[in-house]
Formats: C-alpha cells, sequence, structure tokens
C-alpha cells in the first residue's frame, strides 16, 4: 500500500498536532502518522499499569543508561505525551528565551512574539487553575513551602471542569482533544499504528517514508515535505537511521529527579492525580513537585530500602510521592544501532547535578517536616527514614546519586534549533541543516531543558515555526 | 526477527526474589506477578531488553544450582554496572504489579 501528501508529520504529540493544525489550517495537504491507538481519555485509569501498556512506550519501562541510569517515559498514542502527563502548564521563561536566542543564534526570533504565541495556546487548551480546593497532596507542598517562607505557586493546567469544582476530576485538554480534531477538520488526515521505520533520502533530500504496520508489512509514503515530530528520542534516532548527519542525538537533556514519599497523621492520598502545586525557591537549578501516587506507585517508591521500609506500605493512604527535579548540566545521547529497533540511549549526570540532587532531596524532607509528615522514606539504597531536621542531615549525608532512583519525563534538546553549525541540528525555524525538506518540530527543538516543565514551550516553537513554513512557502525545498 | 520470550529466562529469578520479599504471597498471585513481569521485558526496548536477558541469563543459572540463591543475593549487593538494575527492575515491575491490583496487601505479601 502507499499514500501520498503535500506534507508528511511524523507523530501526533505537542508538536505534532500543533503543526498539522497550522499547516491544515493553511489549506494544505497534510498527512499525520502516528505510532500509537487514539485513546479516548477516560478509557483508561490516569497512572495506571493498564495506561502504561496502551499509552506509553515499552510499557513505559524505558531507561538512558548511565551511572546511575535514569528511567524515563514517552507517550505513544495519538497526542503522545499530552495523553499521558500531568498537564502543568509553564510559559518559557523570558529570559531563557533571550539566552537561547543569544547563544544558538536564533535567527528572526523575538521572544515577546513566542509569549504572544504562548497566549493562544493558554486560551487554545484552557490553561487555568482548579476551581476548587486543592487536594490534599498540594497543600502538603503549599504550607510546607509557606512554613519555610519559600517561594511556591499552583502551577495551572490544560484543565476543563465539567463535574464541578473538585480539583481532581478535571478533564484534560490534550492534543485529542484540542488541536488534532482542529486539524482533522481542516482536512489533515490522522493515520494510527504505523511506525515510520526510515526515511528514503537522496541529494539532501527526503523522497518518502517507509512505515511499518503491527502486522509485519511495509507502506509508503511519498510527500514534499516531512516534519519529524516524534519527540526528542524517537526524532533523532529516526533521523539517524534514515543516514541524515549532523548534530542529531548528541545532547539529550532532562530534568532529572529523585523521589520520596511522605507519611502523615491523615489520610491524604489521591491515586490518579498529581499535586498542583511547585516550589520555586530554588529555581531554575531546582524546584519540587508531588506525583503520582497510588499504591502501586507508593511501594515502588519504598523499594530501594524495602527491608526496612516496607512497614509503612500498609500506610499509603495516609502517604503521597514528591519529587526534587533538577536543571542537569549534564547531557545525554541518542543513538540508533544498525538492525536494531530501538535507540540506544544514555545519559550522564554531572558532579554538580549529584550534588544538586543531594540537596535537593534534603530540602525537600524537610518541607515535608515542616508540612507535618510524621515519617518521610528517602528513594535511594541504604536511607535512612526522616522523622527530624536530625536525619535531615543523616539522609543529605547518606545519599548518593548511584544509589537513588533517577527518573525523568522531559526529554529535550536532541536536535537543538539555531544557526550555530557545531551546536544545532536544525536551523532556526527546525529545518535540519543541509536537509532542503526535512525538518523537526517537536521537543528536540528546545535548545536546553527549560528548567519548567516543558510542553508550552514545544507547542509555541512548533506553532511559530510552522507559521514559518507557512509564510516562506517552505520554499527552500 | 522472532524474540525469545523472556519468561524461561527471567521467571525463576522473579519467583525467588518474590518468594524472598512478600513470602506470604499466594503462589497463583505470584504466577501472575510473574507473568506481568515476563510480559513488561518482552516490550522493553531492544537494547534494554538484551542486557536483561543477558544479565538474567546469569541470575537464572545462579538461582537453578543447589545453593545458588545466596550468590545471586551476593551478585546483587556488589556494586557492578547495571547488574543491581536487573533485580531493581523485576521488584518494582512485581511491587507495582502486586500493589496495584490488591493494595491491600501487607508488607509480607499477604491480603488483608
Ligand atoms: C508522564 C509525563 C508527565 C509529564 N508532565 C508534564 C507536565 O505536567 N507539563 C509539561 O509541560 N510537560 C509534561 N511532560 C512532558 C510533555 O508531555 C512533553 O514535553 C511533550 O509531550 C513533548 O512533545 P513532543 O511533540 O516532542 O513529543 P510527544 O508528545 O511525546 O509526541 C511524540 C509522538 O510521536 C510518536 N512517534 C514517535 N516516533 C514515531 C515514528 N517513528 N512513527 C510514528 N510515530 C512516532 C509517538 O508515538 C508520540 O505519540 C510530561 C511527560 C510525561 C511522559
Amino acid at each position: 500500500m502507499s499514500l501520498d501528501a503535500d506534507i508528511l508529520i511524523i507523530g501526533s504529540g505537542a508538536g505534532g498536532a500543533t503543526t498539522a493544525t497550522v499547516l491544515a489550517e493553511a489549506g494544505l495537504d497534510v498527512l499525520i502518522v502516528e505510532e500509537g491507538a487514539w485513546v479516548e481519555q477516560g478509557s483508561v485509569v490516569p497512572f495506571s499499569l493498564d495506561q502504561m501498556d496502551q499509552q506509553y512506550r515499552s510499557g513505559g519501562v524505558t531507561v538512558a543508561l548511565g551511572m546511575p541510569s535514569i528511567a524515563y517515559t514517552e507517550g505513544r498514542c495519538a497526542g503522545g505525551g499530552t495523553e499521558v502527563n500531568s498537564g502543568l502548564y509553564w510559559r518559557p521563561p523570558g529570559e531563557l528565551l533571550e539566552r537561547w536566542r543569544h547563544d544558538f543564534r536564533i535567527a528572526d526570533f523575538d521572544p515577546d512574539d513566542l509569549l504572544s504565541i504562548a497566549d493562544e495556546v493558554e486560551t487554545a487548551i484552557n490553561v487555568r487553575t482548579v476551581p476548587g480546593p486543592h487536594s490534599a497532596p498540594s497543600e502538603v507542598l503549599r504550607s510546607g513551602a509557606a512554613a519555610l517562607g519559600w517561594q511556591h505557586s499552583e502551577v495551572p493546567r490544560w484543565m476543563t471542569y465539567p463535574h464541578g469544582d473538585d480539583a481532581t476530576k478535571g478533564e484534560r485538554q490534550s492534543m485529542t482533544r484540542t488541536y488534532l480534531p482542529r486539524a482533522m477538520k481542516a482536512g489533515a488526515r490522522l493515520v494510527t499504528g504505523r511506525r515510520i521505520d526510515r526515511l528514503v533520502i537522496d541529494g539532501g533530500r527526503a523522497t518518502e517514508a517507509i512505515a511499518s504496520l503491527p502486522d509485519g508489512s511495509t507502506e509508503r509514503i511519498t510527500f514534499r515535505h516531512v516534519f519529524v515530530c516524534g519527540g526528542a528520542i524517537q526524532s533523532p534516532a529516526l533521523l539517524q537511521r534514515s543516514g541524515v548527519k549532523g548534530h542529531i542525538g548528541r545532547t539529550l537533556a532532562v530534568h532529572p529527579t529523585v523521589k520520596l514519599a511522605a507519611r502523615f497523621a491523615d489520610e491524604l492520598n489521591v491515586p490518579d492525580d498529581v499535586p498542583v502545586h511547585q516550589v520555586k525557591e530554588f529555581a531554575p537549578h531546582l524546584s519540587f513537585g508531588g506525583s503520582a501516587s497510588n499504591p502501586g506507585l507508593v511501594a515502588l517508591s519504598l523499594l530501594d530500602q524495602w527491608p526496612t521500609f516496607r512497614r509503612a506500605v500498609t500506610d499509603w493512604p495516609r502517604m503521597s510521592v514528591y519529587y526534587a527535579a533538577i536543571t542537569s548540566q549534564g547531557r545525554g545521547r541518542v543513538m540508533s544501532v544498525p538492525r536494531m529497533k530501538d535507540p540506544i540511549v544514555t545519559y550522564r549526570l554531572t558532579h554538580a547535578d549529584r550534588e544538586l540532587l543531594r540537596s535537593g532531596l534534603a530540602r525537600l524532607a524537610l518541607l515535608m517536616l515542616e508540612a507535618g509528615a510524621e515519617e518521610v522514606f528517602p528513594s535511594f539504597r541504604g536511607a535512612p527514614s526522616v522523622k527530624n531536621r536530625r536525619d535531615v542531615a543523616t539522609m543529605q549525608h547518606a545519599f548518593s546519586a548511584t544509589k537513588a532512583t533517577v527518573m525523568t519525563v522531559h526529554l529535550c534538546s536532541t536536535v537543538p534549533m539555531g544557526e550555530v553549525a557545531e551546536r544545532c541540528g536544525a536551523d532556526s525555524f527546525g529545518r535540519v541543516h543541509g536537509y532542503r525538506n526535512i525538518h523537526v518540530n517537536d521537543a528536540s527543538l528546545l535548545p536546553t531543558a527549560p528548567g519548567v516543565n516543558p510542553q508550552a514551550s514545544v507547542m509555541a516553537f512548533a506553532i511559530r515555526n510552522a507559521r514559518h513554513f507557512v509564510a516562506t512557502g517552505g520554499s527552500r525545498a | 526477527m522472532r524474540q525469545v520470550p523472556a519468561l524461561p529466562i527471567v521467571g525463576s529469578f522473579a519467583e525467588r526474589l518474590l518468594v524472598d520479599d512478600l513470602p506470604d504471597l499466594q503462589p497463583a498471585q505470584r504466577r501472575e506477578v510473574v507473568a506481568f513481569i515476563a510480559h513488561r521485558v518482552d516490550s522493553l526496548p531492544s537494547f534494554t531488553r538484551f542486557g536483561v536477558l543477558a544479565i538474567g541469563t546469569v541470575f537464572r543459572m545462579l538461582v537453578a544450582v543447589p545453593g545458588g540463591w545466596l550468590g545471586a543475593k551476593l551478585l546483587m549487593k556488589l556494586p557492578l554496572p547495571f547488574v543491581g538494575e536487573y533485580p531493581r527492575l523485576m521488584r518494582s515491575l512485581g511491587f507495582a504489579y502486586v500493589w496495584e491490583h490488591w493494595p491491600t496487601t501487607t508488607p509480607t505479601g499477604a491480603l488483608a
């Protein structure tokens, strides 16, 4: 079988869905190819193993190898990461945009223009704070930070609350609810369950894409332009598999996190939602927030020190899991290996990263105590439990990143955009350097990890670049 | 390319680990958990799966010989790159499954 389109978009997440909308609404013939399935929101329990099976790549068990290895997750479904994520919205900070513009020489880039695109995004996906009281795990972050005099705030989310003002009953305005229907209304076609294995490239131009279907058959797709929007791991991997040369996959940037579980006197656990407060006193280097905390995830947070922490597992209704996230100076790599379907991903934390994780976990434990935690269970091998300030110091001393469970859900910067040849895989609008009709338009383009939840940055840049493409008629192809 | 199924390689070790960590888990539950762990290993990205099965083969061989479990426990404690991550992976998949499916499970694996 074969398909044809003017514009092929690979991936339907934050980058792909917005790109498709801009191009389809401009009248272009757009085909979106998505590897995962269309899963209706509400048909799976958020943060459950069933959701992991249906909406995450490899059941959510993916890892960047290193010392320590860092567990990461990627959405794999129509809407990509936007379907499974926490929905916490942060605009890219203005001074960061300025730094990116300067350091990566992003041409024709006015941070104010990007922020006005962020305004549009906020309307389109209904970014708002919760209408009613915050959940108890969120209150923990707020009250602990307030007691310490640390800067904190409620982070708005892309949510609607059709069932009243219960903070935990919002409906995520993900891409399947917002941009994808818009793109399809404007004529874009979406096909799911097809993985693009590689692009066929001839003389600096991609001519077709080879897709594989679950039954093992293949399909050829011809196009005039291709936008690779598979996310910061899959996009560079696909480009490498296709023989694209350049600065691709060499500078993976993430926000590594370490976790702890805290037990309180009263029940507070919310199994299927996350807290909306974040603590930004030490930002952009260090941020604190709350994680999903269903009983399985509470058990996971205790397992590094199971012999002594196991006693707490039945207390999960009185427990919630929290994280300290850092803006890492380390970098990782995405490497495709011939005949292997998936890339090898590595990540190296620097000494400074490790120290930041150490102090981050200690400060987070302190915050928990201030919020009234009876006992805190840090997630690293050999961790002591923490009941008072003295224990915080002991815990901080005992911590080592190599013994910790380090995770991330924010993956960026594998095809950085800009005009600095030795640092950038794509030009100032996402076109891959040295190739006439191959564009990247997803989290891979962000020059560094932004230090805040990245989806808003991904969407705003994707819209900017797609508009530029329309305005210039894709003239360089 | 056809994959080697994970269950024969990771099954016996995962089972032994669960017996150790959660001694009161019912055998039928344990079988269900082990099947889940193997299913997840089957869907790992290719390179990770290859590494997990390679390390898993060593642990499987240890578990198969008399007294080998002690050797396996020793190996788990050594600060060898990636080797320690194998039991961690088995445990995390297993615990996530146990407490998601039977949230009142006690610390020893009994159903409350
Ligand atoms: C659990 C979790 C929680 C998060 N929480 C937040 C949050 O609260 N706030 C925030 O701002 N950000 C959050 N993020 C991050 C955010 O979701 C991502 O930054 C964003 O989705 C990245 O967009 P993207 O377009 O680069 O990739 P994605 O949204 O991941 O989309 C990529 C899509 O491409 C598809 N694909 C990949 N390769 C191929 C191929 N070869 N062929 C066909 N299709 C392919 C994938 O299946 C996927 O659907 C979270 C992420 C996760 C996983």
